[in-house]
């Protein structure tokens, strides 16, 4: 995601306050594979070693990449990690997810094309999970990058699309996302975001 | 700083515990490596095991082709998770020195 932000905001020099290793695959649901992977099968050769977290779910791990695989929370959730026999992995499910797989595009890198949230959702959806998240430091660190996107959304001149995006979510997320940008003292957003 | 702090940490957990993980892995896979030696015009192949100080070479004649490629797979998988493994160690002295800093401390 940091590549593709520093691509898309080439101009006007996005820089990444701080960049870690995870990388998420986020899986609709219900999934819908084309055939069976076995995905720590093919990333093994790379040295890729698979680590159970507490919780029980997967995450194939590399000095320089984590890769988890998550879907969409809905109604209460489940208590468990999600299987994904297609892939020989599970998934752990997050809330608003549905948001970034609905509001997607494509890009082409490496003669890969690849599905990746839209800035404007991407930024909108830190702010929603900002809260949820238990260590405060990680609170602060999902608003400061969201509000970076979404002034570099508004130097790149794509105002409108923060607006509809902000718009198209239910009236209890928008009260989050509200609420994240007041703790995160950014008033430049209140004329367009309310 | 606080931020730095916390994603720094969160790092040096995640590479203390992944160093764990390939230590586990590299014990976990067959001791030994194949070497195979060229006498007098003729391949032999053994498996060269480490006792101590010293390299044991122990005779294992001729291998049927599926087990031999097993054996390199083995030997392959060795020097990555060895190479893995020296990367991570890099990185847990590089974090646990950044987190000493007398700034971050004293936070």
């Amino acid at each position: 995601m940091h590549l593709f932000l520093q691509r898309l905001f080439r101009e006007i020099d996005y820089n990444s306050l701080i960049r870690t290793r995870d990388i998420d695959f986020l899986v609709p649901i219900p999934p819908v594979f084309k055939e069976k992977v076995d995905v720590h099968e093919l990333l093994k050769d790379l040295g890729f070693l698979i680590d159970f977290h507490r919780d029980g779910y997967i995450r194939l791990v590399h000095p320089e990449l984590i890769i988890e695989f998550l879907v969409p929370e809905r109604g209460r959730g489940f208590d468990k990690p999600y299987p994904l026999p297609q892939l020989g992995v599970n998934a752990q499910s997050l809330r608003f997810l549905e948001f970034l797989e609905t509001n997607s595009m494509k890009i082409e890198s490496d003669h890969l094309i690849l599905n990746v949230p839209h800035p404007a959702a991407f930024a909108l959806h830190k702010l929603m999970i900002s809260e949820r998240r238990p260590k405060e430091e990680k609170r602060i660190k999902e608003r400061r990058d969201a509000v970076h996107i979404l002034n570099c959304l508004i130097e790149k001149g794509e105002k409108e699309i923060i607006e509809r995006s902000f718009e198209s979510i239910p009236k209890r997320w928008k009260t989050k996302v509200v609420n994240a940008l007041r703790i995160a003292e950014e008033e430049r957003f209140n004329d367009f975001l309310k | 700083m606080k931020i730095i702090k916390g994603v720094l940490e969160e790092e040096l957990q995640n590479s203390l515990r992944m160093k764990k993980q390939y230590e586990k892995a590299l014990e976990e896979l067959p001791k030994g490596s194949f070497v195979e030696k060229d006498i007098n015009g003729h391949k032999y192949l053994y498996l060269a095991v480490r006792e101590g100080d010293k390299v044991k070479f122990e005779y294992k004649g001729k291998l049927s082709e599926q087990k031999r490629k097993k054996y390199l797979e083995v030997k392959e998988l060795r020097a990555k998770y060895r190479k893995n493994l020296s990367q991570i160690k890099k990185q847990v002295s590089f974090l646990k020195k950044a987190l000493n800093d007398k700034e971050l401390r004293s936070l």
